[in-house]
This record gives structure tokens, C-alpha cells and sequence, in this order.
């Protein structure tokens, strides 16, 4: 398969796969730990969306969908199978725990993105494709422009009903 | 050969799932977390005994050790330290501040 292509394809699967499972785990609901809290009102007062602040503080602060899918690809490609991502759902739970987080975001995130990887497979993509493709994911919510991005995760997180919880 | 998967290797997975779900039960391991799961700290059989014991047996299953009677010992041994070590090494925080509910 051409190249670009491959790439756009695991771009754009690395994006849905990631961001629906964070926000379906929560994370825009409220902050894990203060620095994430710290990022998410930092966003705000730039004039973006406090649930799609601590979304992007918590992905910061502990190892959820985006790291697992970033691990499993990189898992992935350097057992040469399924293999890797099972691995890296282990140690993606492991850094979870020690980042005080329950660990059901990551792990579910590397583990669905080994299936997801391994279904792929058959049209031509191969993991080294994900690895750059899960990098121009997160860029677009982490890189490019705060404001926008957050808006559009606290958006979707409002249409999954994953509201910010107030004290 | 199913898609590249060998029917021995997919027994021992499955005998691998099989024993860390006995295990668990004889444990006295809850099966789901309680709800909202997404916020609970509860070791269960579901989340994380099952995803400790495959990922244990696929480390053992590429340095060649991989067969039914590992697989079986692996079930186990992941069901006996999600009871009673796993809050050792890898304890919950301490949260200090009420209004920080949620961890990431």
C-alpha cells in the first residue's frame, strides 16, 4: 500500500480509537491528580473547555488510551505480532497503578489497538505505520491549538454524556 | 494455522484465561469492579487478574517456555498476586485533596 495513505488510514484510526476510549473511561469528567487540574483551567483561561482541559492534563499526567495505543504499535512492530501488544497492556497497567490511575483507559487502549493493528494487517499496514500515525493522532489534540482541540473533545465528551463533575 | 495464529498456542491461551478465572473464584476475587467501573479501584477477575495472566504467559510464550502446563501455573500465580500482592507493589494513592475525585 502506498505510503501516505498507510499513514493517513492509522492516523485517523489511532484518533478515534484513542479519543473515544478516553473520553468512554472519563477523562473529562475531572482531573486525576493536580497537575492535570492545573492544565485543564490553564486551557480554560486561554478560552478553551474545562472538560477537554483535564482530558488533555490527564493524558499528560498518566498513561491512558493514547500512550497505550503508542506503545502497543511500538509493542507491536518490535515483537513482530500480537505478541507485543499483549506485553504492552501488562506494563501500560503497571505505569498506570504507579501514576494513580485505576489503569482501564490504558489498557483498554493498547489492547484495542492490537486488534485493531492485527485486522489491518491483512490490507498491507503494518505497525511501523501506527507508530507514526498514533504521533500525528496526539499532535492534533496535544500540538496544535489548545483551545480548538478542547472544545471539540469537551464537545464529544457532552455527547457521551462524560460532563464535567462539579464539586 | 488460522490467519497466521497456531491452534497449540491458542489452547494455551485459553487454558491460561480458564485458570486465572478458576483461580480467582476460589480466591474469592469480585468477577466485574463495581460501577461506575471507569472509577473503581477494585482488583477483579475481569480487570486486571485476566490481563496480568496473558500478559505474563506471552512474555514466557516468547523465551520458549509457552505450553498448557505454564500456561496453568500462570493462571494461577496471576490470580494469587492479584489477591495479595498487587496492592503491595503497586498501592492506591492517597487522595488528599476532595475534590480531585477522579484519577486519569
Amino acid at each position: 500500500m502506498n505510503e501516505i495513505i498507510a499513514i493517513l488510514i492509522s492516523a485517523v484510526l489511532s484518533w478515534i480509537n484513542f479519543v473515544l476510549i478516553d473520553i468512554w473511561m472519563g477523562l473529562p469528567e475531572a482531573p486525576g491528580v493536580r497537575g492535570a487540574e492545573a492544565i485543564g483551567k490553564d486551557v480554560e483561561k486561554r478560552g478553551g473547555d474545562l472538560g477537554g482541559g483535564f482530558f488533555k492534563g490527564n493524558i499528560v499526567c498518566s498513561p491512558d488510551a493514547s500512550a497505550g495505543t503508542l506503545l502497543a504499535s511500538c509493542a507491536y512492530y518490535g515483537f513482530g505480532g500480537p505478541a507485543g501488544g499483549l506485553i504492552a497492556a501488562l506494563f501500560v497497567y503497571f505505569g498506570n497503578r504507579i501514576c494513580a490511575d485505576p489503569g482501564y483507559a490504558g489498557t483498554t487502549g493498547a489492547l484495542t489497538t492490537t486488534f485493531i493493528i492485527w485486522a489491518v494487517s491483512f490490507i498491507g499496514i503494518t505497525p511501523n505505520y501506527f507508530i507514526v500515525g498514533m504521533v500525528m493522532a496526539i499532535l492534533t489534540i496535544q500540538g496544535l491549538y489548545h483551545p480548538l482541540s478542547s472544545k471539540l473533545i469537551g464537545k464529544m465528551a457532552r455527547k457521551m454524556n462524560r460532563n464535567v463533575i462539579q464539586d | 494455522m488460522i490467519n497466521n495464529v497456531d491452534i497449540g498456542t491458542a489452547i494455551s491461551y485459553m487454558l491460561v484465561l480458564i485458570s486465572a478465572i478458576i483461580a480467582g473464584l476460589l480466591l474469592r476475587i469480585p468477577i466485574l469492579p463495581e460501577k461506575p467501573m471507569r472509577n473503581s479501584w477494585t482488583i477483579s477477575i475481569i480487570f486486571p487478574t485476566l490481563i496480568i495472566a496473558i500478559g505474563l504467559y506471552t512474555i514466557i510464550n516468547i523465551y520458549g517456555f509457552g505450553n498448557i502446563y505454564s500456561g496453568v501455573i500462570i493462571g494461577l500465580f496471576s490470580a494469587l498476586f492479584s489477591k495479595f500482592l498487587l496492592e503491595k507493589a503497586f498501592p492506591r494513592p492517597d487522595i488528599e485533596d476532595k475534590s480531585i475525585t477522579k484519577s486519569g
